[in-house]
């Protein structure tokens, strides 16, 4: 149930570690896995190597406006085979306008609902999917 | 402020007149609704009624059509109450017989009358058509007969994940148990090890020593 202020773990290397939910696109109800909402980056994640590549670190800034696709929902989600799935945290991967993500790497386990709305980019990314 | 009746002695008679000013008028008048009269006995036709009249008699009173009766209805319906006295469990046993012939299924979640079943705290291992397994500690069973489901947690990628899987699922293709619980939990549904003090983590090296044990078995069979 991802909504307005609705904080997030971003798990790709974009650079945002935690992102706030502000819009939520095609629906009037609270977002879900497969969604894809308006968010504000709100941290950053550190770079590893201030030094040797400042190109390569962080791809947004905090304060930054993106598009993100959400992959992860602690509210439990109910598939058609009624296998009911529930994660730990909220998470999302952020994309660009077209679609494509924005990080080149995942960390973490993802929806297999992703499937289902095409974000077959974001499930070929991801280690491991449920 | 008005004068007080000891003080002029004739005013109180004014204010009786008003008194009976407002409220006679009130007495004499009868309003149509108050008016009540006897429903009117209902007159019957005289018996021998010229034939000239009857034309304009309505329909229904006319002598040819009878004395009007009651109207009868259709006959009720047979009760479903009595031709299937439990449904619910007429669907289960049917439903049974399709996705658990055997009743081995049953059998392995059945917790309450099977000491060999799955309980509360072990580590399973679910394996669905599709190929992808879930492994995961039982936090609850729910027995609901055909809807009986079994509640797993995991962790993966440092994730909590949990699943709850209807085990009569026709898309299940296996249910293994891959380790029992160490001591008998005290409870029957263990929400508990959702806190971080208590959770059981990946169970994941388990049970990928339980496959390798599994392999080493059945002699370097696949899974």
């Amino acid at each position: 149930m991802i909504q307005l202020k609705t904080l997030l773990n971003c798990i790709d290397n974009s650079g945002a570690s935690v992102v706030e939910c502000v819009n939520v696109l095609k629906k009037k109800r609270a977002a879900t896995i497969g969604d894809r909402i308006v968010v504000v980056v709100q941290k950053q994640r550190a770079a590893g190597s201030e030094g040797s590549g400042t190109a390569l670190a962080n791809k947004v800034r905090r304060g930054d406006i993106r598009h993100a696709v959400i992959v992860r929902v602690k509210k439990e989600l109910q598939r058609v085979d009624g296998t009911v799935v529930r994660f730990g945290d909220n998470a999302c991967v952020l994309v660009n306008k077209s679609g494509d993500p924005i990080g080149t790497r995942m960390t973490g386990v993802v929806g297999q609902e992703l499937r289902d709305k095409q974000w077959s980019k974001i499930l070929s990314l991801a280690p491991v999917n449920v | 402020m008005a004068a007080l009746p000891t003080m002029r002695q004739l005013g109180c008679l004014r204010a009786l007149l008003k008194t009976q000013e407002a409220v006679q008028p009130q007495i004499g008048r009868r309003f149509i609704s108050s008016i009540y009269s006897q429903r009117p006995e209902r007159v019957p036709l005289p018996p021998n009624l010229p034939k000239q009249f009857l034309s304009q008699l309505p329909e229904r009173m006319q002598p040819e059509n009878g004395v009007p009766q009651a109207c009868q209805g259709l006959p009720s319906a047979p009760s479903a109450r009595t031709a299937c006295k439990d449904p619910v469990a007429s669907v289960t046993d049917s439903q049974m017989t399709v996705l658990d012939p055997k009743g081995d299924r049953k059998a392995l979640f059945d917790y309450r009358r099977n000491a060999r079943s799955v309980k509360p705290g072990d580590i399973v291992r679910v394996t669905f058509k599709n190929g992808d397994p879930f492994n995961g500690v039982v936090l609850s069973i729910k027995l609901r007969g055909i809807d009986t489901s079994v509640l797993l947690r995991n962790e993966l990628t440092r994730v909590g994940v949990e699943m709850s899987v209807k085990i009569f699922n026709p898309n299940i293709q296996s249910v293994e148990i891959v380790q029992r619980a160490m001591r008998k939990p005290r409870r029957a549904r263990l929400f508990y090890m959702r806190s971080r003090k208590h959770d059981r983590r990946s169970v994941e090296n388990v049970v990928a020593a339980y496959i390798r044990q599994k392999r080493a078995f059945l002699g370097g069979n696949k899974r």
